[in-house]
């Protein structure tokens, strides 16, 4: 696992440890919310399938219907107005405009159909014969054609929030399978590391204090020597009592003196 | 007198007309056709009528392609009959001709105003409608060429050159310059009845009959379908045929109309038009306006039209010695057409219960 | 995402589909016909004679080229004939629909978005 994930190129600080905690926790809260909108968005997008699945029924039966007036024209003018009805088409009169509606934050297109007034270029088709089933036939057909818009609307939307869904659930198993496992990791890693730092400074401190102990204890131990042997020599002669000291004094001096000479020469 | 002669010259297309008549399917035959499952039933019970012209069908055609093969049998049948008569009668049949041939031109109109390749028209034009120099008026490409070509080269000229310039092609809506030839066409019709003296006697009787009903019927629902549109009252009264059974009192108070029951009024003087105004009840209104699913009893005004269309057809076949029966065989035809296809349509779309709205005489 | 100004100006509809569907779907209003000389229409009519590669550069000219067109209707009888274009075209706008025609009922086994809706549900 942790092979596989690996881990964030950080140093093992603590102060990445805080990032990196941050991060975790911000890590969690957006999954739970990604989650929570794939599961809005799942339920929306099930919902819009049940209703595409109606509509499409719906949209069957409608179109039938529209088809079986249009015979009904055919049978009235007792021909053929396919041609010239392609012909006078000249403006839009049945035409959407798009809004959005707004689900967990995607936007989804709605298609709304309108009728632009005064634009009618089949009014006087059919004038000989055959008007009034035009007419009937149009409104039939202008209402299939607004099944037609809803479900057109629909299908987007399902589109869309297919689309969605698919990024959302993309980066909701992103957070779950490999941030949040990646960033534990981290955590992981920089925890061990500061440990380690831990004992090799308890260790270097250890080590130190036991040389320092020691260096006191020699230090103690050629104090004492020293005045053990002065204490000695006291007690051998008087004289080299009072020439200890001054040869101690002379040695310091002696290396003083040796720096004095090179700065002389230079 | 005039039986006379009449059969020396026109006595056989008679016969055959009347031969052609006994073919048409009857009641029983409807009844037959309402019992079928699939197109292929329907394409087999129209087999004793129709014979060879449906061979070459698929299994399970489309129902226009139904409707095109019967079309040609009666396009065949026709041609048949031009080909025998002659004098009076051939130019009686070139006459009724003429009413396909406007639809025709109005076809080539609009593609020429739109720039399309009219040749690929030519195929769409109604064969009733074809002659010779149809494909000529293809060469044209705009539409003063157009309306050159068609005065010199279509029997038509004298509806166009009366009433319409070749702007008007270009301005007025196809619609209207349809309707305004189908006028013209049908007060020359009415003319050439009235005054060939080969016709005074029986063809005269039926025939103003038949095509002072079509010109009432024409005027009646372009008033119908004007309300709502564009077309202003003077421009729709320039519409009406001028003479009928409603010129000139019911068609003035037509031109007036200003909704459907002012219709009503300006035809309730003719008893006929009155009850069939009534029979619709006025909700033709509400048809006109927001009624989507067709009238509850099935039948509208203009099912109300053809029937009687229908019937007085049939009423032609109890005269003799006349060309009329051609007529009214054509139109019986044509009925018998829009019957099958309408059942056929029926069948194919699954939609039974309407299934009877159609309209048989015999 | 969408963005406003991808959709904000489609306000037409497009169709493609057999005579038939075509001259009802203009009876109800959706044709339009753009001004100017290269007047574009919106509306193909698709015929036993009309060439596969024509449907497919109409159905490429409605999705890519055209900035005005929110819905497109197709035949499904003549989207089976383009199916490939009609499934690897999978954006948002404008959203593909495929309608039946007369003489071809409607059959949810072949569209484009139900398969899709299917396969997402694993049936």
């Amino acid at each position: 696992m942790s092979g596989a994930v690996g881990r964030e190129p950080v140093f093992p600080t603590r102060q990445s440890l805080g990032l990196m905690k941050s991060k975790l926790k911000g890590a969690e809260i957006g999954h739970s919310l990604l989650k929570r909108k794939s599961e809005a968005l799942t339920k929306r997008f099930r919902e819009i399938t049940r209703r595409i699945d109606e509509a499409k029924q719906k949209m069957g039966r409608v179109m039938q219907i529209a088809a079986f007036s249009l015979a009904e024209v055919s049978y009235a003018v007792g021909g053929d107005i396919g041609y010239q009805i392609q012909e006078s088409a000249k403006q839009a009169r049945f035409r959407v405009r798009a809004k959005q509606e707004n689900v967990s934050g995607v936007f989804l297109p709605q298609f709304e159909s309108y009728t632009e007034e005064g634009v009618n270029d089949f009014g006087l088709t059919g004038l000989g014969k055959g008007g009034q089933q035009i007419q009937r036939c149009r409104e039939t057909y202008a209402r299939a054609v607004e099944t037609l818009v809803e479900l057109a609307s629909l299908q987007t939307a399902f589109l869309i929030l297919d689309e969605v869904i698919k990024v959302v659930n993309r980066r909701v198993n992103a957070i779950e399978h490999v941030i949040i496992p990646r960033t534990e990791n981290t955590i992981k890693y920089i925890n061990s590391e500061l440990d380690e730092l831990d004992r090799e400074e308890f260790y270097r401190l250890k080590k130190v204090s036991g040389k320092k102990q020691r260096d006191v204890a020699q230090a103690d131990a050629e104090i004492l020597a020293a005045r053990q042997k002065a204490a000695e020599k006291e007690a051998e002669n008087d004289a080299p009592a009072t020439a200890a000291p001054s040869t101690e004094e002379t040695e310091a001096p002696d290396v003083l003196g040796e720096q004095e000479d090179t700065d002389v020469i230079f | 007198m005039e039986g006379l002669f009449f059969n020396v010259n026109a006595g056989y297309v008679e016969g055959i007309v009347r031969g052609y008549r006994n073919s048409l399917l009857t009641g029983q035959n409807y009844s037959n056709l309402t019992q079928c499952e699939t197109i292929d039933d329907v394409k087999l019970q129209l087999g004793p009528a129709y014979g060879d012209f449906l061979a070459a069908l698929p299994p399970n055609p489309s129902t226009s392609a139904l409707a095109g093969k019967m079309t040609d049998k009666l396009v065949a049948e026709f041609r048949y009959l031009t080909a025998q008569s002659t004098g009076s009668t051939a130019k009686f049949l070139e006459y009724l001709t003429y009413g396909y041939m406007i639809d025709n031109i109005a076809l080539l109109i609009t593609g020429t105003l739109h720039e399309r390749d009219t040749r690929e028209l030519l195929e769409r034009c109604h064969p009733l409608g074809w002659f010779e120099t149809l494909p000529v008026l293809c060469v044209a490409t705009n539409i003063e060429e157009l309306y050159n070509s068609v005065l010199i080269e279509t029997p038509l000229a004298a509806y166009f050159k009366s009433s319409l310039s070749h702007q008007d092609l270009d301005e007025l809506n196809i619609e209207i310059v349809r309707n305004t030839l189908f006028k013209n066409y049908l007060e020359d019709f009415y003319n050439f009845i009235n005054t060939h003296p080969d016709f005074s006697g029986p063809t005269q009787d039926v025939m103003s009959e038949i095509l002072q009903f079509e010109a009432d019927r024409r005027s009646i629902n372009i008033t119908l379908n004007s309300f709502g549109t564009e077309l202003s009252k003077p421009e729709r009264r320039k519409l009406y045929p001028e003479f009928g059974k409603l010129y000139p009192e019911g068609s003035l108070m037509l031109s007036r109309a200003e909704d459907v029951e002012g219709v009503a009024l300006a035809v309730s003087a003719n008893a006929d038009y009155k009850s069939f105004f009534d029979a619709v009840g006025l909700n033709q209104g509400g048809g006109l306006g927001g009624m989507g699913g067709g009238p509850a009893d099935g039948k509208s005004l203009e099912d109300l039209f053809y029937q009687k269309e229908m019937e007085m057809s049939k009423l032609v076949f109890t005269r003799q010695f006349t060309p009329a029966v051609v007529y009214a065989w054509m139109k019986l035809k044509e009925q018998e057409i829009r019957n099958v296809t309408w059942i056929s349509e029926c069948i194919a779309q699954n939609q039974k219960e309407r299934i009877g709205n159609f309209i048989s005489v015999f | 995402m969408a963005s406003a100004a991808t959709y904000k100006d489609r306000q037409f509809l497009a169709v493609i589909g057999d005579e038939d569907s075509v001259t009802g779907l203009l009876l109800a209003g959706v044709g339009h016909v753009t001004d100017g000389p290269d007047s574009q229409r919106n509306f193909l009519v698709v015929d036993g004679k009309t060439e596969t590669s024509e449907i497919e550069r109409t159905f490429q000219n409605f999705t890519q080229e055209r900035k005005d067109i929110a819905i497109i209707l197709i035949n499904q009888h003549i989207a089976e004939r383009i199916r490939h274009t009609v499934d690897t075209f999978t954006d948002p706008f404008p959203a593909i629909l495929e309608i039946p025609s007369k003489d071809h009922p409607y059959d949810p086994e072949k569209d484009s978005v139900l398969k899709r809706v299917r396969r997402l549900f694993g049936e």
